[in-house]
This record gives structure tokens, C-alpha cells and sequence, in this order.
């Protein structure tokens, strides 16, 4: 965990209101593991305060690293705003990641909308271990879904699902989920996206008895474990999702 | 460099800078990013005799210049605290301040006693913003009376110095903190979270799962400066002031307004580095005004 300021080398809008933003920091990319995150101080205003969590999207060489932030609020557009050269104030690599050092040869990784952003991090890292890596993804529509080209390249298949029809099948990931556990064997299943998909994906992992990893979100203050405030209701207690996870098997949460 | 040591009830501080009890865990969150034996004193996390799961989550909520927290003092119990966290703040060259809190006077004092008897424990500090059971839930820090006793049996059952945290969410601060300077209190600090609320329009929900939480950051910080300000002026016992302290301007403010010391709590989720910036800024300030020492300020509020 350091605490440093990321000089921002790179800036893309890789879709509508969704930025690609590479920062410069040796120091978290060397220890960033798939599924960790960092807080990133997001301004000097005075009207919000908080840092802003964000997924480590993927490795650039290995001095940096990208961050896929979508515009949902005020410290997202003033992220959005920043220009190379520009730095921010970052705290990372926070958190528990994937376990990627498991024991397994097939997985399978569902994404919905920004759930996205670990996966490509993620499927390169299994890859390395020559795992058979598989994909499914859904996002609103075609210009929605990030990373295709990527990912098609890092998994042996790849299933699309679109709300509006525009790529793949018409409707949610979670409904073609059970096709495709049962056409790839996953021995792993790895899940980042919105809470209700995440339920969703947990519930039909378990019917196919295939043990399931999810990342999830809360609200942060400190990020570091300290405050209590990113509570998760967990099988037994309540767990912290900044520390204990944002990465939490779906035994540990009892889902 | 300026002498910024202060003595509170014979706890002697290098600087006034303490960090502020449930923001800093029980400091090792925090020692990979600073180095923690530069603080004046760490305060930790509220214990309590028995676990305490908190409440229902969602537990934060940021507003404007600030955040709700409803985290419902969670903590493993103080045995857990003993075992697990001591360890680590025994081996710092910092004073340790243990926060305790309990729902009866009873909790309170063996608490008290459990934690004095340790070494490591350098001064309790009473949170006495928890509902005391037997008085129907009534807030111990909101009601003179119920203040006064459960500092009092407290006071008994420790050698240590004894802090008590006023609750900002009281009609008359200033009794309140006069009837614990009476009871036994060593020193005061303030101020705790104030208490607010949060609506979601879209779902007509409250944002946090506890319908209610503590506001903190620097949109308290004029309601904790003036009540630093009432407090010093009725009691004699040093002050620990807090709310909203940001910067080192913000805590000279708390300064001259009559307090000892100052505790940092919201600013470490902002800027892990926000003490250490802080001790520096109050040691420039003062070198600035050639003020030799930082206890020249304490209280030195001119009012024309
Ligand atoms: C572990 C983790 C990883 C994340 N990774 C990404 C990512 O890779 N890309 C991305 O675009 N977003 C990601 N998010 C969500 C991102 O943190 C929020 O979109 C962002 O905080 C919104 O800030 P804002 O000021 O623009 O929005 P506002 O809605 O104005 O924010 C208000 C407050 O709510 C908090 N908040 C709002 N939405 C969320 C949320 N979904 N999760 C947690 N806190 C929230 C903010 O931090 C802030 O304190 C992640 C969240 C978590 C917890
Ligand atoms: C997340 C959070 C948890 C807190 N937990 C405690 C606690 O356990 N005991 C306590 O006495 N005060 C607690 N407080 C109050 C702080 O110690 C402090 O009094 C208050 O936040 C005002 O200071 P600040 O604005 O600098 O944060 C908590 C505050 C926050 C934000
Ligand atoms: S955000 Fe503070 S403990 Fe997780």
C-alpha cells in the first residue's frame, strides 16, 4: 500500500462518458493484483471531500497502470477532466483481489457493465497459469461493451448479452449464464458488475455446484480498513468490503 | 522549532496533534502510510465489554464539506482489543488514549479498570455519546445528570488520566461539560459526530440503513469551534477540540479558541498525511509569529 502522486500519462474517451485514464505509478503497478482497486483523491474541492474508489483496470508496461472510470457524479467528471501531465493523489493497491493462485484449469468470467473493468487484468493473469479462461459479458449495447476485442483475444469463447440487442443475445447476462457454465465446465466463476447481477450470478453458480467469486461496491471513507464505514452483511458478520475484499467468495457472504 | 508540547492531566504530548477515535482503527491501517510516532497521542476505536456487530449497512454517506457515518461503534470487545490491537500500539513511541463506551455505568467502570491496569494504556478517554440502557435509551452525554454519574463511577475505577467526549447533540454543552469537570473529569474532548440524516428522493428511502448518523468534517467545524469556545470558558480542565479540522489553520482555530490539544479524525480519509501536515503548519505559524511555544495560544481568543 503507498500513498504517492500518479502523474496521468494518458486520457481516452473509449465510449460515451467512459475514460480510459493511465496513470504513472511504479510503485502500484509492480504490486497490483486483478480484482485490487485504488483511491484516488479527486480534486481540491471544497464542496466533497471522500476519495473515489476505483478498479485497477489493467497493466501498462510495468510502470503503469489503467483505470476505466465511467461520469456518474461530480468526483467522476472532474477525473474525466484531467489532461496528461495533470497528476492525482492515489492511495493502492488496496484490497483483496482474485484468488488467481488457486487450484483450477477452467474459469469463467461474467461482467456486466463497468464490471468490467478487472477482467482483462484478470484473464491475462490466469492465462499466464494455463488456464482456460471463458467469457460472458453484457453491457447496454454494442458501444457499451468495453474491452471485446481484448478479451476475445485473452478467453477461448466469448458470449455477449446487450439490453438492447445490439451484439450477442437480447436481455442479461445471467440468462445465458447457465448455457455457458454448462458449455465450458468452469471450475471457477469470477464476477464483477452490478449487486442484483451479482446475486444472480451467485445463485446460478451454486445451482451448477461451481465455487463463485464476486467484487463487490460500497460507499468508502478510508480505505484502508480503518473506519468500518464499507460494511457487508457476511454469513456470520459484517465483513469489510475495502479490506476483506472488494473480492469475496460467495461462501464467506453466505449468498 | 517551535515547542509544541502540551501536557494534558499529566499526559505529556509532543505535539497537539491526536488522531481521532473510529477514523484511525487501531492506528496499523494507517503505520504503512505514516509514520504513526509522530502524532501527539493515537486515540483508537471506541471498545465495549461485549462485541458489538454495528449497524446495518449502508454506513457512509458524503454531503457537502462532509460525511454521515452510522457505523454503530462496531468493535470485537475489549478482550479482542487486549489481544489483537494492543500489541501493535504498545510498540509505538506514542501515547495510546483507549476509547470506551458501555450502555450502563457499570460497562463503563470495569472498563475502565480493565484498560488502566495496562501499561501500554496511556489515558482513557469516556465516549459518553452511547444511550444508557437503564435510563431508557436517554443519551449519557445529553443529560447532566446521567454525565455526572457515569464519569463519576468511572473516575473511581481508574488512576489514569480520564477524558470524557462531550456529544455535540445536547441542549446545554457547556453543563454538561461542567458537571463531568466536577464529577472527576480530567480533560474534555469535542466534538462527537452530529446527529443528521439523509433522504434518497428516487426510492424515498434513508440513505443510511440506520435511518440516522454523525455528520463530520469541516461542515462542523463552526459548531465545534464554538462549543470549544463555551466549554473553555466554564471549565478549567484541558481541552481536546475536534470536528472538521482539515488544515493547520483549522486546528489553531480550536487552539485559540481555548483548546489544549486537537484530534483529527474525517481529514485522515482524505489525506492519510493530514496530521503530520498539520503539526508542520502549526510549528510554521508559530515560528512566523515567533510564538515560542504552542501553549502561548491556548484560549488567547481577543474579543474587542
Ligand atoms: C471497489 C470499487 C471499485 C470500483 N471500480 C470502478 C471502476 O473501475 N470504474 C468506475 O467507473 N467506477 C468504479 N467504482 C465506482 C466508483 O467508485 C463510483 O462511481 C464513484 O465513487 C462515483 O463518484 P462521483 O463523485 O462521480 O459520484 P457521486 O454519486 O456524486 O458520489 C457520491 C458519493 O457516493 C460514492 N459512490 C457513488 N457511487 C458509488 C459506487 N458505485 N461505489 C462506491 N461508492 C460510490 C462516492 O464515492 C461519493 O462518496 C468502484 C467502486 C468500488 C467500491
Ligand atoms: C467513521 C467515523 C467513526 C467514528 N467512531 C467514533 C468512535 O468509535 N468513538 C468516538 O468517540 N468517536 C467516533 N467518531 C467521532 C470522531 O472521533 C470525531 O469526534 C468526529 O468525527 C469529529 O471530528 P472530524 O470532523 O475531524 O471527523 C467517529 C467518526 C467517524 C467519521
Ligand atoms: S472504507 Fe473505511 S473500513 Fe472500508
Amino acid at each position: 500500500m503507498h500513498q504517492l502522486t500518479a502523474r496521468i500519462v494518458a486520457k481516452e474517451e473509449v465510449s460515451q462518458d467512459i475514460f480510459r485514464i493511465t496513470l504513472f505509478a511504479p510503485a502500484v503497478a509492480r504490486e497490483a493484483q486483478p480484482g485490487q482497486f485504488v483511491h484516488l483523491y479527486c480534486g481540491d474541492h471544497q464542496s466533497y471531500i471522500l476519495r473515489r474508489p476505483f478498479s485497477v483496470h489493467r497493466l501498462v508496461g510495468g510502470d503503469a497502470f489503467d483505470v476505466l472510470v465511467r461520469v456518474v457524479g461530480e468526483g467522476t467528471r472532474w477525473l474525466a477532466g484531467r489532461r496528461p501531465k495533470d497528476s492525482v493523489d492515489l492511495i493502492g493497491p488496496l484490497g483483496r483481489g482474485f484468488n488467481v493462485d488457486g487450484q483450477f484449469s477452467r474459469a469463467l468470467l461474467v461482467a456486466g457493465g463497468m464490471g468490467i473493468a478487472p477482467m482483462v487484468f484478470l484473464a491475462g493473469k490466469i492465462a499466464e497459469n494455463k488456464v482456460k479462461v471463458y467469457t460472458v459479458m453484457g453491457a447496454a449495447g454494442r458501444a457499451q461493451l468495453l474491452d471485446f476485442m481484448d478479451l476475445k483475444r485473452l478467453t477461448r469463447r466469448i458470449a455477449v448479452a446487450t439490453d438492447d440487442g445490439s451484439q450477442g443475445y437480447k436481455g442479461l447476462v445471467t440468462d445465458i449464464l447457465s448455457k455457458e457454465i454448462e458449455e465450458t465446465q468452469p471450475e471457477r466463476i469470477f464476477a464483477c458488475g452490478p449487486a442484483a447481477m451479482l446475486r444472480s450470478v451467485a445463485g446460478i453458480s451454486r445451482r451448477h455446484g461451481v465455487p463463485c467469486e464476486v467484487s463487490l461496491e460500497a460507499r468508502m471513507a478510508c480505505g484502508v480498513g480503518a473506519c468500518l464505514g464499507c460494511a457487508v452483511q457476511a454469513r456470520d458478520a459484517y465483513l469489510k468490503v475495502c479490506s476483506d475484499g472488494p473480492v469475496f467468495t460467495t461462501d464467506e457472504l453466505g449468498w | 522549532m517551535a515547542d509544541l508540547s502540551v501536557d494534558i492531566a499529566g499526559l505529556k504530548l509532543k505535539n497537539p496533534v491526536i488522531t481521532a477515535s473510529g477514523t484511525y482503527g487501531s492506528g496499523k491501517e494507517y503505520g504503512q502510510l505514516i509514520d504513526i510516532n509522530r502524532l501527539g497521542a493515537v486515540c483508537v476505536k471506541t471498545v465495549t465489554l461485549k462485541p458489538v456487530a454495528g449497524n446495518r449497512p449502508p454506513r457512509l454517506w458524503e454531503t457537502p464539506s462532509g460525511m454521515l457515518n452510522s457505523i454503530g461503534l462496531q468493535n470485537d470487545g475489549v478482550d479482542a482489543f487486549i489481544a489483537n490491537d494492543l500489541p501493535y500500539l504498545a510498540a509505538l513511541d506514542t501515547p495510546i488514549i483507549a476509547s470506551i463506551a458501555g450502555t450502563s455505568v457499570d460497562d463503563c467502570s470495569r472498563l475502565a479498570k480493565m484498560l488502566s491496569a495496562l501499561p501500554e494504556i496511556d489515558a482513557i478517554e469516556l465516549n459518553i455519546s452511547c444511550p444508557n440502557a437503564k435510563a431508557g435509551g436517554v443519551i449519557f452525554g445529553s443529560d447532566e445528570k446521567l454525565a455526572a454519574d457515569v464519569v463519576g463511577k468511572t473516575r473511581l475505577a481508574t488512576t489514569k488520566p480520564l477524558i470524557v467526549k462531550l456529544t455535540p447533540n445536547t441542549g446545554d454543552i457547556a453543563a454538561v461539560a461542567v458537571a463531568c469537570e466536577r464529577a472527576g473529569a480530567d480533560a474534555l474532548s469535542l466534538i462527537n459526530t452530529v446527529l443528521g440524516m439523509a433522504v434518497d428522493i428516487h426510492t424515498l428511502r434513508p440513505q443510511l440503513g440506520n435511518v440516522v448518523g454523525g455528520l463530520s468534517g469541516p461542515a462542523v467545524k463552526p459548531i465545534a469551534v464554538r462549543m470549544v469556545w463555551e466549554v473553555a470558558r466554564n471549565v478549567g480542565v484541558p481541552i481536546i477540540g475536534m470536528g472538521g479540522i482539515m488544515t493547520a489553520a483549522d486546528a489553531l482555530e480550536f487552539i485559540i479558541a481555548g483548546a489544549t490539544a486537537v484530534a483529527v479524525g474525517t481529514a485522515n480519509f482524505v489525506d492519510p498525511q493530514a496530521p503530520i501536515k498539520i503539526i508542520e503548519g502549526i510549528n510554521q505559524y508559530l515560528e512566523k509569529k515567533s510564538i515560542a511555544t504552542v501553549s502561548e495560544l491556548m484560549g488567547a481568543l481577543k474579543i474587542d
